[in-house]
């Protein structure tokens, strides 16, 4: 089963996330914040993360470009509610820039084509 | 100048700018602590443009390399790439949409980047000659190229070299945007051509060339291609217009020869600006004709009227609510004192 690590400052996303990831056959870790998630990193595998942009303490950006260091090979989408990111150019450490929306169906698609890829 | 200050009119664009020269400044005044591009962290370990780190752009569009260097691989001295995540994306004849008062386009467009060596810290001025023609050579070859896609209205490149001018990346690289509509500012460019065309039977520019070449004082440096000068009604300090001395309206149009010259006389330009005024953050501008299959037919006289040139402007000053308010800027450096210490 492929590994997913979500970072995501707000709880109530990570629960839908987890859920509807999890639907989708991923097995799926939530962490609350950037120093979490490269802790998570360093002691585990996983295939692909799925981070915000603004979060306390480090932000997204600054998160990919140091799992990027530490591992060129993981895909990493951008999952934000801000098209603003788009212009900075640091945000190319990731494969793919989802804006935020109600509906999954992007984020899931972009999942599936990376996981794939 | 007698007054303090002056009034004056840009023959190009028609703005009023303000030279208050009892607020002048030397270059050393303008040298403060700038705080290290781009992101705060030490932390960040990463540069996407950098020799190694090829697999995280798009696929490259255009390089520069040695022979038999595979693409997408190290071994190139220029890259172009797609933008990984552009706000414009390429599409056919956009459609147009009216409500009322109120218009909207289909956001077609290019979005191209140039990286313009794979060392992180080399600038432009840092770079051997034939480096800088290699990046003005792959950035006219963009332009051929989108130039034949009829769908768009203008294309720019630019360079935001700081933060303070915009960059968020410190490596050294320049962008092209084609957007589906001729800029109103590119409008009012031709609007003023044409007027003086129609009064003179004269290039706007080339008459301001001619010009600044005859009064001298404000030409900051000159080669048998170029002519670089501290605009009449500069905006801000330091400004600097780079025109070709052959009437052209369009940059894909410069010969070999000129693009060897346009390198020349830009490095020369930047490392002026680099050396008095502690490597200033900038902003780098071309501006020409709007794309030319639409340009033909809405001005027949485009060929005669637009003429291409290079905006260089150090950013030293900040843009506040008069300047936003008004149109006008008030330049506390006049022209001819930039040219003088460009010169010298």
């Amino acid at each position: 089963m492929n590994k997913i690590l979500i970072v995501e400052d707000e709880e109530a996303l990570c629960l839908l996330y987890q859920e509807e990831l999890t639907d989708e056959g991923y097995e799926v870790t939530t962490v609350r914040d950037a120093e979490g998630a490269l802790d998570l990193l360093r002691r585990g595998h996983f295939d692909l993360i799925v981070t915000d942009i603004r979060m306390p303490g480090r932000d997204g950006v600054e998160l990919i470009t140091q799992i990027v260091g530490l591992r060129k090979d993981i895909p990493i989408v951008i999952n934000t509610a801000y098209q603003s990111y788009k212009d900075d150019f640091m945000t190319w450490a990731a494969d793919a820039y989802v804006v935020k929306s109600s509906s999954l169906t992007e984020l899931k698609v972009r999942i599936k084509d990376l996981m794939t890829r | 100048m007698t007054s303090p200050s002056e009034l004056r009119k840009d023959p190009i664009s028609g703005r009023w700018v303000i030279i208050a020269t009892e607020r002048s400044k030397r270059p050393d005044e303008f040298r403060a602590d700038r705080q290290p591009i781009i992101r705060k962290s030490s932390a960040v370990l990463f540069c996407p443009f950098c020799r190694g780190n090829e697999v995280k752009t798009p696929p490259e569009i255009y390089a520069v390399r040695g022979a038999g260097a595979p693409p997408d691989e190290a071994g190139w001295r220029v890259r172009v790439v797609p933008n990984k995540f552009p706000a414009l994306t390429r599409g056919d004849t956009p459609v147009r949409n009216c409500r009322g008062l109120f218009e909207s386009l289909d956001g077609i467009g290019v979005h191209e980047v140039i990286i313009e060596s794979p060392d992180h810290d080399k600038e432009l001025p840092d770079l051997p000659p034939d480096h800088v023609r290699d990046i003005l050579s792959a950035c006219q070859s963009r332009f051929r190229s989108i130039e034949a896609e009829p769908q768009y209205g203008y294309i720019q490149l630019f360079k935001n070299k700081g933060q303070e001018a915009g960059a968020s990346l410190s490596h050294p690289h320049s962008q092209i945007v084609a957007t589906p509509i001729i800029p109103k500012r590119v409008k009012e460019e031709i609007y003023a051509s044409e007027r003086h065309h129609r009064r003179t039977g004269d290039c706007l520019f080339c008459r301001t060339l001619s010009e600044e070449t005859e009064a001298a004082e404000r030409v900051v440096r000159a080669n048998e291609y170029f002519t670089a000068v501290a605009p009449f009604a500069s905006r801000f300090p330091f400004e600097t217009r780079i025109f070709p001395r052959r009437h052209s309206p369009y940059f894909s149009a410069a010969g070999p020869e000129e693009i060897a010259g346009l390198g020349e006389i830009l490095q020369s330009v930047l490392t002026k600006l680099k050396s008095i005024l502690d490597d200033p953050p900038f902003n780098i501008i071309l501006h020409q004709g709007p794309h030319p299959t639409r340009a033909r037919k809405v001005w027949p006289e485009i060929d005669r009227i637009s003429h291409w040139y290079i905006e260089i402007i150090p950013v030293l000053t900040r843009i506040a609510g008069f300047e936003w308010g008004t149109g006008f800027y008030i330049n506390p450096v006049a022209p001819e004192d930039a040219a003088r210490f460009l010169r010298g």
